[in-house]
């Protein structure tokens, strides 16, 4: 367990799937250097097959007892999705040429295949939600676990897991130890990478580029030591911000304030059947736990407070009125752990990232 | 180096393997990087056994190697003034390279382990990379296939979708032009390691080394070229090395390998180093039948998985192979001194209720009870039946 802990909260109420966390992500760091299939971001449809495909399925993660369990690792094309591009070339010499305009390769799969599918049957009673994921930057990484070269860090002043790449090896059993297929393969260097929760932002104050960009303002982020911070007060003072799928055992630090609210079912006639949700809240456990129940029970308590009192502290902050009423991060705090490392405030803190932990001659242990 | 391939591979050396024997010879050259001095290169047969001490998390990777046997390959080496010099050949059905743009495939490989230098006359260095205070030096040759890279300097920041300059038309061309001739088609390391998980790779340019691998159809023939003596190894007249090949059909890599014993190079025309020989070809005096007694009687199933048929456990590391590839000296203190060799392993994390071995003053201690009060007879017993511990050979 580190020193301090990062966490960041997504409110999926206010979550339109509109991808622009994605995009933020892919044009800032997986765009390039065979990073290109990988989405560190990315927003699925719940219920859906995810990215990678079946994602829940291919093990990882630890069991009751505390073992690491086997996983498998996706395939990049049935899997992952290869990435395709088109040969924009043949637009340049005229329209002539614009029937030939055609993928480089035949798309067979890709992330969000089955966006919006769901599951039900329309419009009766079909339904979804959208799932944003980024890694979890958990206090008990099952890619840090797997790893035989200590190659895998995480951080002690907030916490963030990091691939160091100067030991990485490429041997991938932390794809297969992750339970979220959160960390992926980059062929182009054979080392693993992952999402770094934007730590050089971070470092100067900035949320991660996933937050900051996000339209719904869905994201907080901050530290969950501080008892000031959003983060603080959803996972831990109303307890309504729940780890994804916390049974496979590596205590996730990012939460979700489950979906509290979903339409009613329409009978054979189209009419609404009154009293009915189209969600299934065995979906919900299955995801958030048990804690789901007692999670939006507070939120519905609040919001009805809300409505008769005019006042909740809760919900003024999941509308979070301000762009930078989001984050609590603090710029001065890294600036002292890089004072007392005696580094430039400014290079990031972390040169294991950089420079690799143990590229010193004979400081391998 | 490939030229030198080339030419070995023209001239049609063949693998004349003798009978299992203990020791290499290497034979005198006056040059090692000269193709035709392996005319002269004497071979021996040498068993790899499957690497089994501990279980990784991979799912089908472990589906795939199973039932892995031991496998053999022909061994000759070479030495001039400065350098030594091996060939290792061995059979492989399927060539594998891993895919340029693919995250599940796997290369073929293969790796020859020197021991390093330690402090005052001790064992050789644990069989699995070394232990604390026993380094071992590994140098590692994948197959590969050409992977475009903007610069071949390992310099990932600096490189470039094509997609993503500013460049049109012949200034583009002449940028791709660029990509290919840097493709990087090679992919050899040179670590130092005392233990695995502390492998370290040596990029300073202090080992200058060479190695090559050339598929012909039934198998591979590796070669590698590394100095005599260096900043991580002092040689004698007899250089011990260890030898492992992966093999990428069944998803190779890191621990999913096969590795042979230490094996004794003893250089021809120089005095062997008599240490390092008895301690590489030294056979068991014990009576195995009573040495399984032994070992059923004093709970070893606790920890080990004693023969691959046995349930794994996460404890101690199983003892499926170990007849194969650890030296009689190694089991010896292994059930003496528990705590002489302690590999760091794979995360402790990965089984938090089973940590083999604890941090004492700094130290780590071995969880393992010490069983130096048992009589002499029964250690050697137990070993004699440790060392009838392998796989079949293939």
């Amino acid at each position: 367990m580190s020193k301090r802990q990062l966490a960041m909260v997504m409110d999926l109420n206010k979550c339109i799937g509109c991808q622009t966390c994605t995009v933020a992500c892919k044009t800032q760091w997986t765009n390039r250097n065979g990073r290109e299939y990988m989405y560190w971001n990315n927003v699925e449809t719940y219920p859906g097959t995810g990215y990678p495909k079946n994602w829940m399925e291919l093990g990882g993660g630890f069991d009751a007892a505390g073992d690491l369990q086997p996983g498998v690792i996706p395939n990049l094309e049935a899997d992952y999705g290869v990435p395709w591009d088109y040969n924009y070339e043949s637009l340049m010499g005229g329209m002539s040429d614009s029937n030939n305009f055609h993928p480089h390769v035949s798309p067979t799969w890709g992330p969000n295949w089955d966006e919006d599918q769901g599951a039900g049957a329309f419009p009766q009673d079909n339904y979804f939600f959208y799932l944003p994921r980024i890694c979890n930057h958990c206090t008990n990484p099952g890619c840090l676990s797997a790893c035989p070269r200590d190659a895998i860090f995480k951080r002690e002043e907030d916490g963030v897991v990091l691939v160091d790449l100067d030991r990485c090896q490429g041997y991938r059993y932390c794809i297969a130890g992750c339970p979220y297929k959160k960390i992926y393969f980059n062929p182009k260097i054979s080392k693993s990478e992952k999402c770094i929760l934007c730590f050089p932002r971070i470092e100067q104050g900035l949320p991660p580029a996933c937050a900051q960009q996000c339209v719904g303002r869905i994201r907080f982020v901050g530290f969950l030591d501080d008892e000031e911070s959003q983060v603080y007060k959803l996972v831990h003072k109303y307890k309504v911000a729940l780890g994804l799928r916390s049974d496979y055992g590596t205590q996730p630090n990012v939460y979700y304030i489950p979906p509290t609210e979903s339409p009613a079912k329409f009978d054979a006639e189209g009419k609404i059947i009154e009293g009915s949700t189209r969600l299934p809240i065995e979906e919900l456990e299955k995801l958030f736990g048990p804690a789901v129940h007692d999670a939006i029970k507070t939120l519905k308590d609040e919001m009805k407070k809300r409505k008769e009192t005019g006042v909740s502290e809760l919900l003024d902050l999941l509308i979070a009125y301000q762009h930078k009423d989001m984050f609590r991060l603090d710029n001065n705090y890294y600036q002292e752990v890089a004072k007392a490392a005696k580094r430039n405030p400014l290079a990031p803190v972390d040169t294991r990232y950089i420079a690799g932990k143990f590229t010193q001659a004979g400081g391998h242990h | 180096m490939k030229k030198l391939l080339t030419t070995i591979l023209s001239l049609g050396v063949a693998a004349s393997a003798a009978l299992a024997a203990d020791s290499i010879t290497a034979v005198k050259v006056s040059d090692v990087n000269d193709a035709s001095a392996w005319a002269k290169a004497k071979f021996t047969s040498v068993v790899l056994y499957p690497q089994s001490a501990i279980h990784m998390n991979d799912k089908k990777a472990n589906a795939a190697n199973e039932n892995n046997k031991a496998k053999k390959a022909d061994v000759a080496a070479l030495y001039d003034s400065k350098n030594i010099a091996l060939m290792v050949k061995w059979a492989d059905g399927t060539k594998n390279v891993q895919g340029s743009y693919s995250s599940d495939t796997y290369s073929d490989g293969f790796a020859v382990q020197f021991a390093g230098i330690t402090k005052g006359s001790q064992p050789l260095p644990y069989i699995g990379m070394g232990s604390a205070g026993r380094p071992v030096v590994v140098h590692l040759q994948k197959a590969t296939e050409k992977v475009y890279e903007p610069n071949g300097n390992k310099d990932v920041s600096t490189q470039i979708n094509r997609n993503q300059t500013a460049l049109f038309g012949d200034e583009l061309k002449a940028y791709d032009a660029k990509v290919a001739s840097l493709a990087k088609t090679d992919y050899e390391r040179v670590f130092v390691a005392e233990g695995f998980r502390s492998l370290t790779e040596i990029k300073d340019g202090s080992v200058a080394s060479n190695a090559n691998m050339t598929y012909d159809g039934k198998g591979w023939t590796g070669t590698l070229v590394r100095p005599l003596n260096d900043t991580y190894m002092k040689s004698s007249g007899t250089v011990p090395v260890a030898i492992a090949v992966w093999d990428g059909e069944k998803m190779g890599r890191n621990g999913l390998k096969n590795l042979s014993p230490w094996v004794s190079i003893n250089l021809e025309g120089q005095k062997p180093d008599a240490k390092i020989v008895a301690e590489t070809t030294e056979a068991p005096k014990g009576d195995a039948a009573k040495g399984k007694e032994a070992v059923a009687a004093n709970g070893c199933a606790g920890c080990h998985q004693i023969e691959a048929t046995d349930a794994p456990s996460f404890m101690g590391p199983s003892l499926a192979n170990v007849g194969g590839y650890s030296s009689v000296a190694y089991l010896r203190e292994s059930i003496l001194k528990p705590s002489a060799v302690i590999v760091p392993g794979y995360n402790r994390n990965a089984h938090s209720n089973t940590p083999w071995y604890n941090i004492e003053k700094g130290k780590r201690v071995s969880a393992m009870t010490d069983f130096s009060f048992l009589d002499k007879k029964t250690v050697e017993d137990i070993v004699a039946y440790l060392k009838t511990l392998k796989a079949e050979v293939e």
